[in-house]
This record gives C-alpha cells, structure tokens and sequence, in this order.
C-alpha cells in the first residue's frame, strides 16, 4: 500500500475521528463545567470562579487535576466488579455516539446509514451503567438513584424516539448526513419550521434523558446526598460527571442536526455553525437548570406519560397522514 | 474491509461464549446479568458481519437499552439486601452437571450436524438490506407473523396486569 492509499484508507479516517473525538470530548468537558459554573454564577448575580486564570477559565482544569490525584475508594460491601465498570461503561458509549455526527459534509468520522439508531443505541447504555453503579456500591441512596434513573430513563425514551421518527419519516433517511443536507437551504428549510412540536418534545426528552435539572432526581442531592455516585471518589466521580456533559453534547448536536439546518449558515463555515448552534442549545439548558425548581418524581412521570407521548403520538400521525397525503 | 471480517467473527464469538459462561457461572444474579449483557452485544456484532445494522443497532437499544434494564429493575425489587443467591447448596450434585452438559451440547450437535451434512461452500457477503424493503417484507408477505407476535405481547401484558391485582387482593 502506498502512503495515499493507507491515508485515504477508511480505517485510518476513522481511528483519527476516534482520536480527534476523544480530545473534543475531553476539552468540551473542560470549558463546559467552566461555563456552567460562570452562567450559574451570573444568574445568581456573582461572579462564579474568578481566581485561578483570568475570569476562572483555568479552574476546571486544576479541578480535573485534583480529581485525577485523589484516591479511589471502594466502600466495604461493595461489588467491586461493577462499582468499577460502571464509570468506565458510562463514558465509553458516548465516544461512539460521536462517530456519525455531522459536523459538516466532510467532517463526519463515520457516515453510517443509520447514524441515528447508532446514537440512540448507544447512548440508552448509559442507563445501565447507572444501574451498575447504584447496585454495586451498597449504599441506599445510590440503590434509589439507580432506581430512579431506570424508571425515568425508559419513561421518556419513548417521547425522544416519537419525535425522532417524526423526521425520519419526513426525510425518508435514518442518516444524520442526509437530513442535514435535506436542510442546507437556507433558514426556511430547517426542520424546526415544519416540526415545532416534535423539537419541543425532543429537548424536554433529552433533558430528562441526560439526568440535568429540573430532571436531575437520580442525583437530587437534597434528598439523595448524590445519588448514584453517592460512593464514587476521585476518577470515579470524574468519569460519571464527564459522562453526563459529553451526554449534553451529544443531545445538542442531535437536536443541531435533525432540527436546526445542522452546518447551514452565512458568512462562517459549516462546523462552525454546527458548534455554535450546539453552544447556544447548551446555554439554554443551562439556563433551564437555574430558573426551573427540580419538578416531584410524580410530576416529572405525569408530563411524560400523560403529555409528551400523547402529544408525540399525534405529531407521529399527523406527520404520516401529511406525508401520506403529499404523495 | 473484508480482511477485518475474521477478527472481528471471532472477537464477537468471544464475547458470546464469555457471556454466557459468565452468566451461567456468576454467583450473583446482577453479575449474571452483565454476562448476559455482554453476550447480547456479541450477537448484535454477529448482526453487523451478516450487513443487518438495522437488527444490529435494534439489539442494542431494545435488548440492552430496554430489557436488560427491566431485568435489573426486577432483580433490585426483588431481593434489595444480598446479592441474589442463585439457587440452594444441594443442587449442584455430579449427576446435574452431566444432564447439564448434554442439554447444553444437544443443540450444538444438531447445529454441527446441520452444517457438516449442508455445508455452504461459500459464504459471500451479502449487501445490507435496505429497510424500506424491510417495512415492505414485515407488512407484506410477514404480515401475519408480524401481527402474531404483537398479540403474543399482548396476552403476556395482560397476564401481567392479572398477576399484578391478584397478588394485590387481601388473602
């Protein structure tokens, strides 16, 4: 094999997206906890880290050096086993939900057919690591966390699939390049116009979905000391956290791609568009997490089976009798 | 890619056989399950080499995703203190393992049967099915089958909701 051949080899496209999604993953970690803390603190009208860099920006850093120095504790009892693969089987699924992102039409590690039913495959495995966790480490307010993630988890899993489908049907594609190519003309083509519903319901799911506030009852620490991650020191913990805010990436760049016209915009290449857009979907569920109070588990199940997938069914219907229609 | 088929078949064979040899040898009922877990995700790669993506990534978010969940849901309802002990002391005598051994390579013998009297002289691979042709496969020519299925689903909830108020019942 000659050099052009190894370089335009889809292997190698795709162990460098690997690589290339692992650093995205570790530096968005990073700058994410950093925003959140800064938006938190200018909500609540302080000015949030401010001390180590200039405007705090270098505080997460030193923070993933303190967690990375600390020791791990397995606590008496515990199942050593799963205490300690349930962090490693919250992150790895995610690095895989990047691969069919597309963050413009070149710029994609894998273009998978059905890139869509990747990501929902592998992101539900976040779930069981979360059972894992909340069994393994003997303690009852983790065990009620898990159990609170299960139940919620696969409650508004299906409103997030309903609104999926919504633009399956509509593009005919299960591949995440093709529906934001159905999107590249312009504001007006952009799926949010044609489908309002379905995004509504899609962010509320996938808030619910990533545990973040005002859903966050898994980890509702004035209840559940932590939740799930009651026991886990140091790495452990890190890893659930890094977790939970690569999760949050993902979620946006989904809603970016079915929703928002993905890569479109004037002016500024595509990826950058794409990132934007997800920037801006991840301030507003940050901003959710500091205006809304976190809801009662009744009330958090009653808008989901009593709402979203009454109203998600509906969208489904009208959206098939629509196209149905239109043929 | 083609040359990466045989690591990948045996990577997936691997992880089905530790699976189940985890699952049938684990001692708790949650680490059972991840041997079960880990198994499941040998089939769905078996999915992925046969080109059926769509059965393959289906595995992982209904089985996995789904399923599992709800068997570990169970397992923590129902016994919340010790890890779930399968099974007494006295059943583990030598004449169950012997009965065990031979339920367990019955089905492989008649599957090496199967394949040594017809064997394929080639297996090519064959190109992904196109899942439009699935739909049309599922409410064409599968209808039946298909619908079929869903009132087995439905007898199996409604037996459940039966259980579930008979037990409520004072006794």
């Amino acid at each position: 094999m000659t050099m052009t051949e190894i370089i335009s080899h889809p292997l190698t496209k795709l162990v460098l997206g690997l690589v290339l999604i692992l650093v995205f993953v570790g530096v968005n970690g990073l700058i994410l906890v950093w925003m959140e803390r800064k938006v938190v603190g200018f909500i609540q009208r302080r000015p949030g880290p401010y001390e180590v860099g200039p405007h705090g920006i270098l505080q997460s850093l030193v923070d993933g050096v303190k967690l990375i120095a600390k020791q791990l504790v397995t606590p008496r009892g515990a199942d050593r086993f799963l205490f300690w693969l349930a962090p490693m089987l919250s992150v790895t699924p995610v690095v895989i939900c990047f691969l069919p992102i597309p963050f413009s039409p070149g710029l994609t590690a894998m273009d998978v057919n059905l890139g869509l039913l990747l990501i929902l495959a592998f992101s539900g495995i976040n779930v069981l690591a979360l059972c894992a966790a909340g069994w393994g480490s003997n303690n009852k307010y983790a065990l009620i966390g898990a159990a609170r993630a299960v139940s919620q988890s696969v409650a508004y899993e299906i409103p997030l699939l309903l609104s999926v489908l919504c633009i399956a049907f509509q593009t005919g594609s299960l591949s995440l390049s093709a529906v934001a190519e159905g999107q590249s003309r312009g504001l007006l083509s952009w799926n949010l116009w044609v489908q309002p519903l379905a995004f509504v319901i899609f962010f509320i799911s996938a808030t619910a979905e990533t545990n973040r506030a005002p859903f966050d009852l898994p980890e509702a620490e004035s209840e559940l000391t932590a939740g799930f991650h009651t026991e886990y020191s140091g790495m452990g913990f890190g890893l659930f956290f890094l977790a939970e805010y690569t999760y949050m990436i993902v979620v946006c760049s989904v809603a970016t791609a079915l929703f928002l016209g993905a890569h479109d915009g004037p002016f500024l290449p595509g990826p950058w568009w794409f990132v934007l857009k997800v920037y801006a979907l991840i301030l507003a569920l940050m901003w959710f997490r500091w205006t809304f109070p976190r809801v009662r588990f009744d009330q958090l199940l009653n808008l989901c089976w009593k709402w979203l997938i009454p109203l998600g069914l509906a969208n489904l219907l009208a959206t098939a009798l629509v196209l149905k229609l239109g043929e | 890619m083609d040359f990466l088929a045989y690591p990948a078949y045996g990577l997936y064979l691997l992880l089905i056989l530790a699976g189940g040899l985890g699952a049938v040898l684990a001692q708790s009922l949650v680490r059972a399950l991840m041997g079960l877990i880990l198994t499941l995700f040998g089939v769905a790669g078996m999915y992925l080499l046969m080109s059926a993506p769509f059965l393959a990534f289906m595995q992982i978010l209904i089985y996995v995703g789904a399923v599992s969940v709800l068997i570990f849901f169970a397992i923590m309802l129902t016994r919340p203190s010790d890890g779930g002990e399968a099974g007494q002391e006295g059943s583990r005598g030598l004449g169950r393992i012997v009965l065990g051994v031979i339920a367990g390579l019955a089905p492989v013998a008649i599957l090496a049967w199967a394949v040594v009297k017809k064997s394929p002289t080639d297996l090519p691979l064959k190109p992904e099915a196109s899942l439009a042709s699935l739909g049309q496969y599922l409410t064409g020519p599968y209808a039946l089958a298909f619908e079929l299925i869903s009132v087995a689903l439905l007898a199996a909830m409604a037996g459940a909701v039966l259980l579930g108020f008979e037990r409520r019942r004072p006794r």
